[in-house]
């Protein structure tokens, strides 16, 4: 048996499409084609970000809260979403795809490992991050997903001036990163 | 030629990358710089940023997800 994985893993085709990372271009060649697919069958752009709004949401009213008076979900829209729950939404099998999917990738390329955490200033750096993040995407209306690839994709200018504002952020980011972690 | 060595196991990206492009200016022509990561993108950027320089580089996968990018200065 150890015999036919070591064959396995010596394979050309199991090397060029699970082992080898993609090129940036077979990258986004396939991500254009999903995004394409996606929009096709659901009418929806992808995006990530919103939904992860939407989990809060469930999570608050899951402890009795109520958002139907919050500005953000007041639309009769994001109400019905919400009403719907998260079993039938969309964007939760989406988002639960991107972890699974990266998970057997990296299970395929045998590359999964528990990491460790160095320090707490990783912990501080990523919750700090994860929140700027979050609310810098809802105040934008969208993440590097809905706002940018998305945007860009449907020759949306917004796309466009996202971009010059991530870049603009990532550039500040760095030098954070570059001050407190070097 | 010496042989230097640089931990960034438990490091995202770009950390490495920024890390290696620190510590090879402290390398005279010949050294040896032996980075150890466990973040798979690091695993692309810093080869590619070491070949682009003109350095040797070999990429060994030490075990499952850990690799050690072991950069030649030129």
């Amino acid at each position: 048996m150890k015999k036919v994985w070591e064959n396995i893993s010596k394979n050309r085709y199991y090397k060029m499409v699970f082992k080898n990372p993609f090129t940036y271009i077979t990258g986004a060649v396939l991500l254009s084609i999903t995004q394409i697919a996606l929009f096709a069958y659901s009418g929806n752009p992808w995006g990530v970000s919103g939904t992860l709004a939407n989990w809060g949401a469930w999570i608050y009213e899951l402890f009795g809260g109520s958002v139907e008076k919050w500005y953000y979900f007041s639309s009769s829209g994001a109400q019905a979403t919400l009403n719907a729950g998260i079993l039938n939404h969309s964007g939760t099998m989406l988002n639960v795809g991107i972890v699974g999917g990266a998970l057997l990738a990296t299970l395929l390329a045998s590359q999964f490992k528990w990491k460790k955490i160095k320090s707490v200033k990783q912990i501080v750096a990523a919750v700090l991050g994860g929140l700027l993040m979050g609310y810098g995407a809802r105040l934008a209306g969208g993440c590097n997903i809905g706002a940018l690839f998305s945007g860009i994709a449907s020759l949306s200018l917004s796309g466009w001036v996202f971009a010059v504002f991530l870049l603009a952020g990532a550039w500040i980011g760095s030098k954070l990163l570059a001050k407190f972690f070097m | 030629m010496a042989e230097y060595e640089l931990d960034c196991m438990g490091e995202a990206c770009p950390l490495p990358l920024m890390k290696a492009e620190k510590k090879i200016k402290d390398l005279a022509s010949g050294d040896v710089l032996i980075v150890h990561i466990d973040h798979s993108c690091a695993m692309k950027n810093v080869p590619e940023w070491a070949r682009s320089q003109g350095h040797n580089v070999e990429v060994d996968e030490v075990d499952d997800g850990e690799w050690d990018v072991i950069i030649e200065k030129a």
